[in-house]
């Protein structure tokens, strides 16, 4: 155990003293995870809402799809975005692959499934009759879409948690979609696949972004479990009933 | 989209043909996902039951620990290994790093809080008198365990379908510890990502569409396993 002590005891001025490299990567990584979380959000809510409360033909078939997409593996979502994007491709004029921006939307479309599939989810466990009664008593359609939202907010926060932490920590699409440009538009995750992989493992380096993404994980998941839970007594109120 | 259409042209006869070394990689990740998920079950389901079934302290903690765990990004959990598994470090003498064995043994570990964390959310998640019931009626630990599996068989199964997911598409882990070394111990996920880095478009589309196919078939399987859970769940509550 003496060498893995050795290591991080290395890597933790690299820390402190604030390495350009590290927080960099740090850098970039929060601004992946806050602008494809915030975008996933934007475009999954209604659709996820849609899903919970709508009664529609097809409905059903549409949240089987959402489910299944939760299973897509980042490299697939990888290749076919680069596919799209570099040059001769469909929006290759748009100049996205192996930029910061193509990262965004890779890890938008990576987060997507997790508010659109766990949306719905929590809004189907909702009390039975909370939403009938909201019918019942006059809501609109945007009225009876805030309620249930207002009401899941638990379930939909814990799709925003899972949401975050996919586009934190996956690192699939990164490396294809951006092709991990240093200083530009790595992230914490994709340093340390390119450490262990294209360097000769230069471990405290290595160790080192290691210690921050864990870091950055525990704080941001921290965060909002907490707002999570401070929300919690309204369910417990309906278990109770 | 003609880039697109053109590459998957090229990529759909390439599976069709039955080229060698995309077989040899679907062979490999078969080999992996399955005995990872194995090993994970046969270590993780114990404990899960341990964590969800039994009365002592600290278990609270060991919850959200297996809970927390889910949470890993595996690129962490692949660096961490790697570092231990160097040949200085307390596991080097094992000589695991770049190697097939080593996929395995990092599959395996990440399956795990998949097994544990499920299994046990499944058997609490059990209606609450059952098992104060089978208690009541003398039934010992082995026994109380046993009905709390067979019950919650479904959330089990779900959680080594989960499991068998990630064993699939998981990429950080495989080329961080076996080097993703080309006609060797690449994985279907790892190989995308290594033809991809190479420009190879079309041979990683003929292996992103093996991928897919094969999680497919995985959530098809769920579907039906939540299927059968429903109408259970359903019984349970119209009982109440």
């Amino acid at each position: 155990m003496a060498y893995v002590w050795d290591q991080i005891r290395g890597a933790i001025p690299l820390i402190t003293h604030g390495n350009a490299y590290i927080m960099g990567l740090l850098w970039v990584t929060i601004r992946v995870a806050l602008v494809s979380t915030s975008l996933a959000l934007v475009i999954g809510l209604p659709i996820g809402v849609a899903l919970g409360i709508g009664r529609f033909r097809g409905r059903r078939a549409l949240q089987v799809l959402a489910n299944a997409s939760l299973a897509l593996p980042s490299v697939v979502v990888g290749v076919v975005l680069l596919l799209l994007l570099i040059r001769p491709g469909a929006f290759g004029s748009l100049h996205l692959a192996f930029t910061l921006r193509g990262v965004y939307i890779a890890q938008t479309v990576l987060a997507l499934p997790y508010v659109i599939a766990l949306t719905p989810a929590a809004i189907q466990g909702l009390a039975p009759g909370l939403l009938d009664q909201a019918r019942a008593l006059g809501a609109g359609r945007l009225q009876l879409a805030t309620f249930a939202l207002r009401e899941a907010k638990i379930g939909v926060l814990a799709a925003t948690i899972a949401a975050l932490g996919a586009a934190i920590s996956e690192v699939g699409a990164v490396v294809i979609v951006g092709g991990n440009i240093q200083g530009h538009d790595e992230t914490l995750a994709s340093g340390i696949l390119e450490q262990f992989t294209f360097n000769n493992a230069n471990d405290q380096y290595a160790v080192a972004i290691g210690l921050v993404l864990l870091a950055l994980i525990l704080v941001l998941i921290g965060a909002l479990t907490v707002i999570q839970q401070r929300t919690g007594g309204i369910q417990l109120r309906f278990r109770e009933a | 989209m003609r880039l697109l259409w053109a590459e998957l042209r090229a990529a759909v006869p390439m599976i069709l043909h039955g080229n060698p070394t995309l077989f040899s990689v679907i062979g490999f990740t078969l080999q992996v996902a399955v005995v990872a998920t194995v090993i994970a079950t046969i270590i993780g389901v114990p404990i899960g039951l341990a964590i969800g079934l039994g009365r002592f302290r600290g278990r609270q903690v060991l919850r959200v620990l297996a809970n927390a765990s889910l949470a890993l990004p595996p690129v962490l959990v692949g660096a961490f290994l790697f570092v231990l598994f160097l040949p200085q470090a307390p596991f080097g003498s094992l000589q695991l790093i770049w190697t097939k064995r080593v996929v395995f043994v990092g599959q395996t570990i990440l399956a795990l809080p998949f097994i544990v964390a499920l299994t046990a959310a499944a058997v609490q998640g059990l209606p609450p008198g059952l098992l104060a019931q089978a208690r009541l009626l003398g039934a010992g630990r082995l026994q109380v365990a046993t009905l709390a599996l067979r019950e919650a068989r479904i959330g089990v199964m779900a959680a080594v379908i989960a499991a068998l997911g990630t064993a699939l598409s998981e990429v950080a882990a495989v080329a961080i510890l076996g080097g993703n070394i080309y006609g060797y111990n690449q994985t279907l996920a790892s190989a995308t990502l290594y033809e991809t880095n190479g420009g190879y478009y079309a041979d990683a589309l003929a292996i992103a569409i093996v991928l897919i196919a094969l999680i497919l078939v995985l959530m098809c399987g769920l579907a039906v396993l939540q299927h059968q859970g429903n109408g259970i769940r359903l019984r349970f509550r119209s009982a109440t």
